[in-house]
């Protein structure tokens, strides 16, 4: 169930600025791996390309094996690999749960006339079921009927976080979970990240500044810096490693 | 007797409402539902009723044939104009509508020997022979008027065109309810998170665009038979901009709004044809046809200013980021 992926040597410039500049990654199946780097490292335009939203102008990226960096992100997603935006990206004059129902994969009555099919309203009776579980376990159950567009910016990226569970992603990227998210709730989504890998198997890339978060999520941490990655590993190694100092104060913070 | 009076009157302004109600209908699908801006909403109207028309007098094609055509050569005009168009920005989108609406315009124009050219439908036909396309139609009319027992061909006109109308408003009406609905708000909301998700956000648009272009054509059809002759000046973009302003204040995101949209609009428009007394009676009726569409304007902007939602609008949808 889980899906491993393999970013191989990725370029994608803008305007002759290399954003990614020869990015290469692993991301085991089934671990979390926390992806980090100082503004404007190319983080968010790795997750682009790998998502499909970007293509890289070269290098590959691979999900389990096959490569993906040629699908639109409509295919990218149906492959299993679902992704969250920095800002949410709540569908404003829809409800809460309209947005995580919307998410559901392989629905019938998603075709033209689908909805006519009997095993179609079956479908959308379990969507229904399912995401108000999701919507509870969020404690935005309470919201269901409410229209998007008047949840809070932290219940925001809740809502976007379950509308991703509702695909059943079997790798799903995050790009800055914790931003804009209350401490209290911090605690809490850090548990729902750690069980999503525990509990249902699913692979985790995550981009955050939150250092104590990613350090204390992760069983892998990546380091990237001028659209490479400059450093990895657990994430005591990455914490001892100079060259990530380095990039985050500066080069010669401490230098003779 | 006075025209205002007059039943045969308001009933041709309810059929000519019917037909803007179809045609804005697919506006309100596109737009209302989808977030796509088609500012050329008449070419279709024109595809379905040139194609009706032509296949009847040059191929002596049935009219329970040629129409359905029109409408299927209609929503494909919209599917091919999709496919390259949609793939632009939504707003160059627009302006490639707005373009291939003049396009076809043009065409239907200079094209003599396949549309009559400037003098319209009456040189379909051999030269001197003033042709005629809807023969079949006024038959099938006057049977449903003995049928109905009704008193005259502009009501039995209206009972036709708003029973099509409210047929194929609850068509729309129920598809989006759908979950293919629910996908078609999703990219009216935002696209690209509707394909982080695995939706085809192209896919649906087209099929938005085909769907709303055919329902323009069901339209031409229905405008041919009402007037029994059209010509190319039928179809100016201001047509489309009617349609826009019906969906506007009917309220955007409501299916039933297109219907009070069209007929609010409609007696507007025709209502204001009687503004005769002073100070407006010292113009020429040629100079109070324009004044109509300055009340019509400033009619719009004050709904706009009290009620941005449009008459059956909901508020709070227009509030939230």
């Amino acid at each position: 169930m889980s899906a491993s992926l393999h970013v191989h040597d990725v370029v994608r410039a803008f305007d002759g600025v290399r954003a990614v500049d020869g990015a290469s990654l692993e991301v085991a199946p089934g671990s979390i791996t926390g992806l980090i780097g100082p503004n404007g490292a190319g983080k968010s335009t790795l997750f682009h390309c790998i998502s499909g939203f970007l293509r890289p102008q070269s290098g590959r990226v691979l999900l389990d094996g096959r490569r993906i960096d040629r699908r639109a992100p409509h295919r990218v997603a149906r492959s299993g690999l679902i992704r969250t935006f920095q800002t949410p990206r709540a569908l404003t004059r829809m409800t809460v749960v309209e947005n995580v129902m919307l998410a559901a994969p392989r629905h019938p009555g998603e075709r033209l006339g689908g909805s006519l099919a009997p095993r179609a309203r079956r479908r959308e009776r379990d969507v229904s079921v399912r995401a108000a579980e999701l919507l509870e376990l969020v404690r935005l159950d309470g919201h269901a009927g409410a229209l998007a567009g008047t949840l809070s910016g932290g219940q925001r990226k809740l809502l976007d976080l379950v509308r991703a569970l509702m695909a059943e992603p079997r790798i799903l990227l995050l790009d800055e979970p914790m931003a804009g998210v209350s401490p209290t709730l911090r605690v809490e989504l850090l548990e729902h990240i750690l069980a999503l890998r525990d509990r249902d198997g699913i692979t985790l890339l995550i981009v955050e500044h939150d250092l104590d978060f990613v350090m204390r999520a992760s069983d892998h941490v990546i380091v990237m810096n001028d659209g490479r990655v400059i450093a990895q590993g657990s994430p005591d190694e990455v914490r001892a490693d100079e060259r990530v100092v380095d990039a985050y104060l500066g080069a010669h913070h401490g230098g003779a | 007797m006075n025209v205002l009076a007059s039943g045969g009157f308001w009933a041709f302004v309810g059929v000519v409402a019917g037909i803007y109600t179809i045609l804005s209908l697919g506006l309100q699908l596109q737009f209302g539902f989808a977030g796509l801006l088609n500012f050329g909403q008449v070419a279709f109207m024109a595809i379905g009723a040139y194609t009706m028309a032509i296949l009847v007098v040059k191929e002596g094609w049935s009219t329970w044939l040629a129409a359905p055509l029109g409408v299927v050569a209609a929503g494909a005009a919209g599917l091919l104009l999709g496919l390259p168009a949609l793939r632009l920005r939504s707003d160059y989108f627009a302006i490639v509508t707005i373009a291939f609406s003049e396009i076809v315009r043009y065409v239907a124009t200079n094209e003599n020997s396949l549309t009559g050219g400037s003098q319209g439908t009456i040189a379909l036909g051999k030269v001197g022979v003033a042709a005629q396309y809807n023969g079949q139609w006024e038959r099938f009319q006057a049977r449903i008027q003995g049928w109905l027992g009704l008193s005259s061909k502009d009501v039995t006109m209206l009972v036709i065109v708003w029973a099509a109308a409210i047929v194929l408003l609850a068509l729309v009406w129920l598809a989006v309810r759908t979950p293919w609905g629910r996908v078609l708000r999703a990219i009216r909301e935002d696209e690209d998170a509707a394909a982080s998700l695995g939706k085809n956000v192209l896919a649906y648009k087209l099929q938005v665009l085909a769907i709303g272009s055919a329902l323009a054509g069901v339209a031409g059809c229905f405008y041919a038979w009402q007037f029994s002759f059209f010509s190319p000046d039928d179809f100016q973009p201001l047509l489309t901009f009617f349609a826009w302003m019906i969906v506007i204040l009917g309220g955007l995101g409501r299916v039933w709004a297109v219907p009070v949209g069209a007929v609010v609009f409609g007696f507007l428009f025709a209502g204001t044809r009687f503004l005769d007394f002073p100070p407006l009676s010292y113009l020429g009726g040629a100079d109070r046809a324009y004044v109509r569409l300055i009340v019509i304007g400033l009619a719009i902007i004050g709904l706009v200013l009290l009620r941005p939602q449009g008459i059956l609008g909901k508020r709070e949808e227009m509030v939230l980021e």
